[in-house]
């Protein structure tokens, strides 16, 4: 907020959600990126759509208050938590020592009045003055935490969004943030946290709190298939909370310009197997045990047959049948229910996808670059369905040209070769690679693997040499069976990252999840690979070379001469080459 | 002015037969309110340390308890008389009532000066005046709770002495307990906080921001310190605090334009408030006598030290550049000076309201201790500033739709609530 601008986010009142204002502050302070974008979601949004309406869906920003970077600053100060970060201690006991320390209590009344005001659950998620993509890419990076907020007792409502508020703060010094300001050549001093404490999108099913649908678009599409453009954008809808989608877990994928086309998928029954069956939701049941430091600790993660309990997939959901192995839209007949949205997407009940579309398109126009979003839907009978716009984030995408001829990817010196790669740019100083030896690979080691990769890291990171990172299944995934499940910041020291699918592990990449926007953001390349890719991988050459350092599943090499990346963002193509670029064609062999 | 000298409880009567008029109060109930419920007075023997024995003078006024047991302080000052005693038991009530806290109003006190008493001499007129009112007061009928010169300490040696006597704990006896034998959390910082929770409230209503405002503050013990903190935190500037030095028997104000430093003063403060003056010159703190605390030329003043101190006489020194009293100490205002600040303008946050932050986090402290399960402070204090604020929001909009001062409005509020409790009960 410039000095002598209008404030566009006026002081919280007491009487919170009956004042007119849905978007208010607590403290005096900076909002954070993330609030900063909602503010600016809120207005363009208000221009685009002045009737408040999109396709027949109420579009707006849910109500919050924003607690501003002051209320931060005062509680670090006065609690005397410098000397505790300063001795670097594991998450949970900074997430400790922060709850023992007592918010400021200037704000303390806000809070209390907000939690009198409101019973509906409230979700406490960090707006970092770093979180905005235009000054470093921390998305996902700091807590979010739902609360259910129904406590009859005020007191208990009001001690859970105490707790909520401490852990989003506390999580600006967990391991992944630091590691994040880290790789951003940012000062953990530099860093302010302000909280949003905002509605969440969703209907109450009984001990279950969700949105119909929760949706990530983004107006560049990494991965393009079919008929589908780059430049058309893409879509990623989820039954439930968002967290389906942005922690990578399978969700349902398609470009906003062809919603009906089909997804790459072989038969009916992949995609039976290979779609969303479990969704996120707020658990509104007492009773729960009490972990003021765990994200999760009022979510549930629940199957289909809740949802269809919950009569929600009625709009989001097509049976199965499995004697023909057809799919039919909606829930009208017996048989399994898979999530394919295709009541929306295919017959537009209600539109999501122009909804969606048109939402994308004026923040695209608003903001003057590529932009991601993420947004909730719920289908309330007898109201008109509601899209709640929860984030916007501007996409890095890069401008520079950069041309692959045709000659170059037959020539025997290719490593690997992508033509769904992601990034745009060089890189020819890379010296060391470490991968999952493809012989020893199974799913169920996945973990292994990411404590093995993450030690590498840390002594790759620590000698200040990057590498190129390959491995099979999603990169980032949070279900340990369908890739490797690291965050970013353990991650942070690749350069370049290839995702291989394997036998037994044919996942689609993954796109709309916060690590690929910190992928991006950071400017790493991403290499995605078929198994069965001509040429494949070329594991022998990788396999001949002298090991740095051998683990049970992965393998780090370091090389005589630097390999050359090239990645051509615009027809996303990617390749590494075995030798420096411009050498001769080096002999089939170790060059290290 | 006449030449009799200022009679608080008087004063006191004064101030309810106004309201009662007001309210058009029957004479039943003017009467069972203008005076005392109950009163107790009684002498405590204690043995000096050099052998002697002392008698001390010892009271304890219930003014009302129609809507909950009694609550107030224990104060020892040389100066207690039975009327002082008996303005602040009624004062209490009315102050529980404006803050709709289910509590009714007394008051305590022994005549004395702790500064001249030892540790162990002070613990034999606490348990003394227990002893002689252990049936009277308790959980149920009326809690006491730290004063003028009483401390945390004081009210553990009561609560001892009580307990021994009923042969059972009762930790929500009395409040201003030690944190961790049986006190809350945040009641040190209460009546401080809740000050500035009503002046924040006032400043919101006459539309200027805190930062903006300059603020001279009398006193220098916990409600002042904590009134200066939070101010501060909020960013107002105090510029000039005045405290009571102990030695030469009379108070001087410590000004600094660029704005006092809460810390720094705070280091060199005895533990009754007293700011040592050579220390304060050396950290550029200007001294000047007592009363120039009054005359600054500020926004705000927060009288926190003791009652009648902005009288007839003095009134007229305040600057024209004052727009909010908040009275942090208990009837600092007299009525004549009172009368010359409404005819000016001047917001007044009446003591009723601006100091019942201490009295509402006693009771949070009693609910507690009732209970014997404590709250964490963020609760305490989250809980503390809406009750003020919902209080300060309900006094001013009294006086908005009625065209009262905020203090008759606080009045009315209080007076009406307690009148028809006792109708409630049938007494009146």
């Amino acid at each position: 907020m410039g000095e002598g601008t209008h404030d566009p986010v006026p002081r919280f009142e007491r009487r919170f959600f009956a004042g007119p204002d849905a978007i208010t502050r607590i403290a005096d302070g900076e909002l954070g990126g993330k609030a900063s974008g909602l503010v600016r979601a809120r207005d363009l949004l208000a221009r685009a759509f002045p009737e408040g309406r999109v396709h027949g869906f109420a579009v707006g920003v849910p109500r919050m208050a924003v607690l501003a970077t002051g209320a931060f600053e005062a509680f670090l100060e006065r609690n005397r938590l410098a000397g505790v970060l300063a001795e670097d201690l594991p998450d949970d006991r900074v997430a400790l020592a922060f709850q023992q320390a007592d918010i400021p209590v200037e704000v303390l009344g806000d809070l209390r009045a907000l939690v009198e005001e409101v019973r509906t659950p409230l979700a406490v998620r960090s707006s970092s003055r770093l979180e905005d993509a235009r000054l470093g890419p921390f998305a996902g990076v700091f807590a979010t935490k739902m609360i259910p907020n129904h406590d009859p007792a005020a007191d208990a409502r009001f001690r859970r969004l105490t707790e909520a508020i401490k852990l989003v703060w506390a999580s600006t010094y967990f391991a992944e943030a630091r590691a994040y300001r880290a790789a951003a050549g940012v000062g953990d001093a530099d860093e302010r946290m302000a909280v949003v404490v905002q509605d969440v999108v969703g209907l109450r099913h009984g001990d279950r709190y969700y949105p119909d649908v929760s949706a990530v678009a983004r107006t560049v599409n990494f991965y393009p298939t079919g008929r589908a453009r780059r430049e058309e954008g893409v879509v990623e809808l989820a039954l439930g909370l968002g967290k389906t989608i942005v922690d990578g877990e399978a969700a349902w994928t398609y470009s906003p310009a062809w919603p009906k086309a089909p997804p790459p998928f072989g038969s009916a029954r992949d995609v039976v197997r290979q779609t969303q069956n479990r969704f996120w939701a707020v658990d509104m049941s007492h009773g729960r045990p009490h972990d003021p430091i765990a994200e999760t600790e009022f979510l549930a993660r629940c199957g289909l047959e809740d949802a269809d309990y919950d009569g929600t997939l009625a709009r989001t959901a097509s049976t199965w049948d499995a004697r023909s192995d057809r799919l039919s839209p909606g829930v009208g007949a017996e048989g399994t229910r898979v999530l394919t949205f295709a009541p929306l997407l295919l017959l537009r009940d209600p539109p999501l996808n122009d909804a969606v579309a048109a939402v994308l398109r004026a923040c695209e126009e608003a903001l003057g670059e590529a932009v991601e979003i993420e947004l909730a839907a719920t289908f309330e009978r007898g109201a008109a369905p509601r899209l709640g716009f929860l984030q916007v984030r501007p996409m890095v995408v890069a401008a520079e040209t950069v041309e692959i001829a045709e000659r170059d990817l037959a020539d025997p010196a290719l490593l690997v070769v992508s033509h769904r790669a992601m990034g745009n740019g060089v890189e020819d100083g890379i010296r060391d690679v470490v991968y999952v030896r493809p012989e020893t690979f199974e799913t169920r080691h996945t973990r292994a693997a990411a404590a093995e990769i993450e030690r590498l890291n840390a002594a790759l990171v620590a000698a200040g040499r990057p590498y190129v990172l390959i491995g099979f299944g999603r990169w980032g995934s949070a279900d340990p069976w369908l890739g490797i499940p690291v965050d970013w910041a353990r991650i942070r020291g690749a350069r370049v990252i290839v995702e291989s699918t394997a036998p037994g592990l044919d996942v689609e990449p993954s796109q709309g999840s916060h690590f690929f926007h910190n992928l991006t953001s950071f400017r790493v390349s991403y290499l995605w690979v078929r198994h069965d890719a001509s040429p494949p991988i070329d594991w022998a050459w990788l396999d001949a070379l002298p090991a740095a350092t051998e683990g049970a599943l992965t393998r780090h090499v370091r090389l005589d001469r630097a390999l050359a990346v090239r990645v051509d963002g615009r027809s996303g193509v990617g390749a590494i080459w075995r030798r420096p670029p411009g050498a001769p064609p080096a002999d089939r062999g170790p060059t290290a | 002015m006449s030449n009799k000298p200022f009679n608080s409880f008087e004063m006191a009567q004064a101030q309810f037969d106004a309201v009662a008029d007001l309210l058009g109060l029957d004479s039943g109930t003017r009467d069972l309110l203008r005076n005392p419920l109950r009163e107790y007075a009684f002498l405590i023997p204690v043995r000096m340390d050099d052998g002697s024995v002392r008698v001390f003078r010892g009271f304890r006024v219930q003014h009302s308890d129609a809507r909950g047991p009694a609550k107030g302080g224990i104060r020892f000052h040389p100066m207690e008389t039975l009327d002082t005693v008996r303005a602040l038991a009624m004062w209490m009530t009315w102050k529980c009532a404006t803050v709709d806290i289910p509590l009714g109003g007394g008051k305590g006190g022994v005549v004395c000066d702790p500064h001249g008493l030892s540790a162990r001499e002070q613990e034999g007129i606490c348990r003394g005046w227990v002893r002689q009112l252990a049936r009277n007061v308790g959980p149920t009928r009326d809690v006491p709770a730290p004063d003028v010169m009483t401390s945390a300490q004081h009210m553990l040696w009561m609560l001892d002495e009580y307990e021994t006597i009923h042969g059972q704990k009762a930790p929500g006896f009395i409040t201003g307990k030690p944190v961790g034998m049986g006190g809350s959390l945040g009641r040190t910082e209460a009546t401080g906080f809740g000050v500035v929770f009503t002046l924040r409230e006032a400043l919101k209503e006459l539309n200027v921001r805190a930062s903006d405002t300059l603020a001279s503050v009398q006193g220098f013990g916990n409600v002042a310190q904590y009134a200066i903190q939070l101010y501060g935190q909020l960013g107002g500037t105090v510029v000039c605090v005045s405290s009571w030095d102990q030695e030469d028997q009379t108070s001087y104000s410590f000004r600094k334009t660029s704005g006092v430093k809460y810390d720094e003063l705070r280091g060199i403060t005895d533990r009754f408030g007293g700011i040592d003056k050579a220390k304060a010159r050396d950290l550029g703190y200007e001294v000047l006598p007592g009363d120039e605390w009054l005359a600054q030329d500020v926004d705000v003043l927060i009288p926190s030290a003791l009652e009648n101190q902005i009288t007839a006489d003095n009134v007229k020194k305040i600057s024209g550049r004052v727009k909010i009293v908040a009275e942090g100490a208990n009837g600092p205002t007299s009525p004549d000076a009172d009368r010359f600040l409404k005819e000016r303008g001047v917001f007044m946050i009446p003591d009723l309201l601006c100091n019942a932050g201490g009295v509402t986090c006693s009771y949070f402290e009693q609910v507690q201790s009732n209970m014997n399960y404590y709250w964490e402070k963020d609760e305490v204090l989250g809980k503390l500033d809406v009750k003020m604020t919902s209080a300060f929001a309900a006094v001013s909009e009294m006086a908005r739709k009625n065209k009262l001062y905020m203090r008759q409005a606080a009045y009315v509020i209080a007076v009406s609530r307690v009148a028809e409790a006792c109708r409630d009960r049938g007494w009146v």
